[in-house]
């Protein structure tokens, strides 16, 4: 999926996690890979429940203790010279981008000179050794990590915007001493430093500076938004996740704030996923878009090809089921039934029951996630073309 | 002026006077049910001497009428309210004057205050020493078994506690006392101090006893002066390390921990109490004694480590009891509202941000559960000058409750009414504390 102008900064391999509930077993996330190139804007879109937010939590490793990590790989990426970067992959699974080409493997020894990575080809063990000074691009798996290596990447590396952006500052500290906590923690940087640096940040998210010594609850919805924008771009990470940025806010605020996100991204040139049930939020901001069914990625590509002429039934009900602001008046269809129940997916293709295109085989098998059109990957046995 | 007005009857300041107010006005009903009530028990002070062949009806009469039980019950009433607004709690039945110039009030008789000033310190420690370590224990193994659910230590913590907690407080204290005080002999069965060791503080001179207590409980007094005053310096030094970056937090409560406990040793081996009557003196110049390097004790003086040290090992058996007793309601209420508060959002948002687990588990998330463990820590030292009537007396540690038990049983009304009305005052003083601390340590509370 990588082109030469574009490298990833995280790919994410045939996840799956499932939570164990007294209920039985929910299946929340399954087999989703996707990968997020740098600068890029990527939207997950879908009912909720259906594990977007449950991905993102698996890729930060911030889930609760009732669940299960079944499987599958993140690889974070970053430059071969970053020190701590490659001491941290130091015996663990990698993936390096060199000259096009993919090596994967377990990053055995580490020198001045070069990387010893041990590697299973045709079932046979083998160890490369590739020049320090040609890795551009090194990904080290994420899951592989323990808590304390995890800890350095958690907002330097990948920050996050939560869901209810009014519950995720703290109630009792002021709202700058909670991006300080942050900026402190991974960056070397003095009290007055890191003031300034809140004060620039307020400024680019449109806060006045005077802000930073006020408590949470002196702001209003949209300002807080503002706040947990500007903390999560406070250590400048490589990825931002925008978990449902704006649903707590009205339609104008919303807009207002996803545009200024999206000036913001563009001019820093970062990588973002914004998860959203909102198809129109994600159409304005994604550059490319996955779209969750129930656990697993149904379709995946170029926002622009896939609004237009979406190949899987389900990306297209759920077009349907939104008004679009801009274009001409149409009906909406909701989409009939209900998201299936997680714990007893429905077999084959997990959207059969509500599918109006559903025939026999879909009930059987569960569909490859493969290429229909160039960029544009779904899982469906009876693609719309 | 109009500037005094304006800060007066804003926000805060305007609550608190307002709270004041309502105080007075709960505190004159207290006092009243609380006199009423003490007033209805039949009989008075004088029963004991019925039967008795040295009193006869006549002395009997005689006393009634010193200590003004003939006068009609209103009468009474407006008289112990006219005394208290001018400070005065009344004069007690049971116990005599021992001062030089006696109470223009109270002339033959002690007054409660005086008792009072006897008795309360001695509580306070006790008690104080017990809430503290207490909701010290609790509120860190709470903030531990919320934030390591489902370890062998939740279980552990919990079942120890809540067995002791419910367990019969008299028997579980004498059963301590059984263990510890008469077969392993380590600690002293009871009282507070050793009066062998305190003869020497009489030696040195009389004291004027116009202070209504003898110089033994000066001196004992002093002695909490400087362990409060050190405590309160410890306080300071820990609310200001909280400002420190994490890393430094825990190195500089350290050293100012050690610091405090050097002082406290140099204070209490160099220091001592000079033969002087004065309080003032006293004060004054023993100030300049409790250095490191003035070690040798000026004549006449007494060395105040080893007094220090014989109540201090008079405290152990009741603050064990006490703590093991009551350590379980502090420990599950904090882990209730700190397993609510780890669900909230921010405290993933603190995870999220990469802040070491300590940082996320105290600074976040204990902090927010902090509300109510304060609100019950308020009012567990309020009721600390009351002390335990069940503790004072297992241990015979002579403060207020063992005055309060022995004053009812013996129909001292001025003094059961006293030490009411005076833990009445306390536990309300208390409430609008816990309040205003409340506005500190939230936020979002403000009382406008």
């Amino acid at each position: 999926m990588t082109t030469s102008t574009s490298y990833p900064v995280l790919q994410v391999e045939h996840l799956t996690m499932h939570y164990t509930t007294r209920k039985g077993v929910v299946k929340a996330v399954e087999d989703v890979s996707f990968s997020l190139n740098k600068g890029e804007a990527l939207g997950l879109v879908g009912e909720s429940g259906c594990g977007k937010t449950s991905v993102a939590l698996t890729i930060l490793r911030l889930l609760p203790e009732n669940a299960q990590f079944l499987g599958g790989h993140v690889y974070f990426f970053r430059d071969g010279s970053d020190e701590a970067h490659v001491r941290r992959a130091l015996g663990k699974p990698v993936k390096i981008l060199l000259n096009g080409r993919e090596h994967q493997g377990r990053l055995l020894e580490v020198n001045r000179a070069q990387l010893v990575l041990e590697t299973q080809l045709n079932g046979r063990s083998q160890q490369i050794k590739l020049g320090r000074s040609d890795i551009t691009h090194l990904g080290v798996d994420l899951t592989a990590l323990s808590d304390e290596e995890m800890r350095p990447i958690r907002w330097k590396g990948i920050s996050m915007i939560f869901q209810a952006a009014m519950n995720s500052l703290n109630p009792v500290y002021k709202v700058g001493d909670q991006l300080i906590e942050a900026i402190q923690t991974h960056m070397p940087l003095s009290l007055p430093e890191a003031r300034e640096r809140v004060a620039q940040l307020f400024q680019l998210v449109g806060l006045d500076r005077q802000l930073m010594d006020r408590y949470p609850h002196e702001y209003s919805g949209g300002m807080k938004q503002r706040a947990v924008i500007a903390m999560a771009l406070a250590c400048d990470p490589d990825i931002i996740i925008a978990d449902e940025p704006t649903t707590a806010l009205d339609v104008i605020v919303q807009d207002k704030i996803l545009r200024e996100m999206r000036q913001i991204q563009k001019k820093l040139n970062m990588s973002m996923i914004y998860i959203s049930h909102d198809i129109a939020v994600i159409a304005e901001v994604a550059d490319r878009v996955g779209v969750m069914y129930a656990g697993s990625l149904v379709e995946f590509g170029p926002s622009e090809p896939i609004f237009k002429s979406p190949i899987h039934p389900y990306t297209k009900a759920l077009m349907s089921a939104f008004p679009s602001i801009k274009g001409e008046k149409v009906k909406l269809t909701a989409l009939p039934g209900e998201p299936p129940d997680l714990i007893k997916p429905p077999s084959g293709c997990r959207f059969h029951p509500r599918c109006p295109y559903a025939t026999e085989i879909c009930e059987r098998e569960v569909p490859q996630f493969i290429e229909h059109k160039p960029n544009q990957y779904a899982a469906c046995w009876n693609p719309l073309t | 002026m109009a500037r005094i007005w304006q800060v007066l009857t804003s926000g805060m300041s305007k609550y608190i006077i307002v709270r004041l107010l309502q105080i007075v006005l709960v505190l004159y009903l207290y006092m009243t049910l609380v006199f009423i009530i003490l007033e209805a028990q039949p009989g008075d002070i004088t029963d004991i001497y019925v039967g008795n062949p040295k009193i006869t009806p006549e002395a009997r009469e005689a006393i009634i009428k010193q200590l003004g039980l003939d006068k009609p019950l209103h009468e009474r009433y407006l008289n112990y309210l006219k005394n208290f607004v001018t400070g005065h709690l009344g004069c007690s039945f049971k116990w005599g004057n021992i001062r030089e110039v006696p109470d223009p009030v109270c002339r033959e008789q002690r007054p409660t205050w005086d008792l009072i000033k006897e008795r309360l310190p001695r509580t306070v420690l006790l008690f104080l020493t017990y809430t503290i370590i207490s909701f010290y224990i609790g509120f860190f193994l709470g903030k531990l078994i919320a934030w390591r659910r489902g370890a062998i230590i939740e279980y552990f913590s919990t079942v120890v506690g809540v067995v002791l907690f419910t367990v019969f407080t008299p028997w579980f204290a004498l059963l301590l006392v059984w263990i510890f005080a008469v077969n392993l002999g380590i600690v002293p069965i009871g009282g507070f101090i050793n009066p062998d060791n305190w003869r020497v503080v009489e030696r040195v001179g009389t004291v004027s006893r116009d202070m209504g207590v003898s110089l033994s409980n000066v001196v004992f007094n002093y002695i909490l002066m400087w362990l409060g005053g050190l405590t309160l310096v410890w306080g300071v030094i820990y609310l200001v390390s909280q400002r420190f970056p994490y890393a430094w937090q825990r190195r500089v409560a350290r050293w100012g921990s050690v610091c405090i406990g050097l002082l406290a040793m140099g204070a209490f081996f160099g220091g001592a109490w000079p033969g002087s009557a004065d309080q003032a003196v006293i004060a004054s110049e023993t100030r300049f004694n409790f250095f490191l390097w003035q070690l040798e004790f000026p004549a006449g003086t007494i060395p105040l480590f080893p007094l220090a040290l014989d109540f201090v090992q008079h405290m152990i058996l009741p603050i064990l009891t006490l703590t093991l007793i009551s350590f379980a309601g502090t420990m599950l209420l904090m882990r209730n509202t700190m397993l609510e508060t780890m669900r909230e959002d921010y405290v993933m948002a603190a995870k999220a941000k990469g802040l070491p687990d300590q940082v996320v588990r105290d600074k976040h998330a204990a902090r927010n559960a902090l509300l109510p463990v304060v609100t019950s820590l308020i009012f567990a030292i309020a009721f600390s000058v009351d002390g335990g009537v069940f503790t004072e007396t297992i241990f015979s540690w002579p403060g207020m409750g063992k005055l309060l038990l022995e004053s009812a049983i013996e129909q001292d009304y001025p003094v059961a009414i006293g030490t009411l009305v005076f833990t009445g005052i306390f536990a309300l003083v208390a409430h609008l504390i816990a309040d205003i601390l409340y506005a500190f340590l939230d936020p979002r509370i403000r009382y406008d």
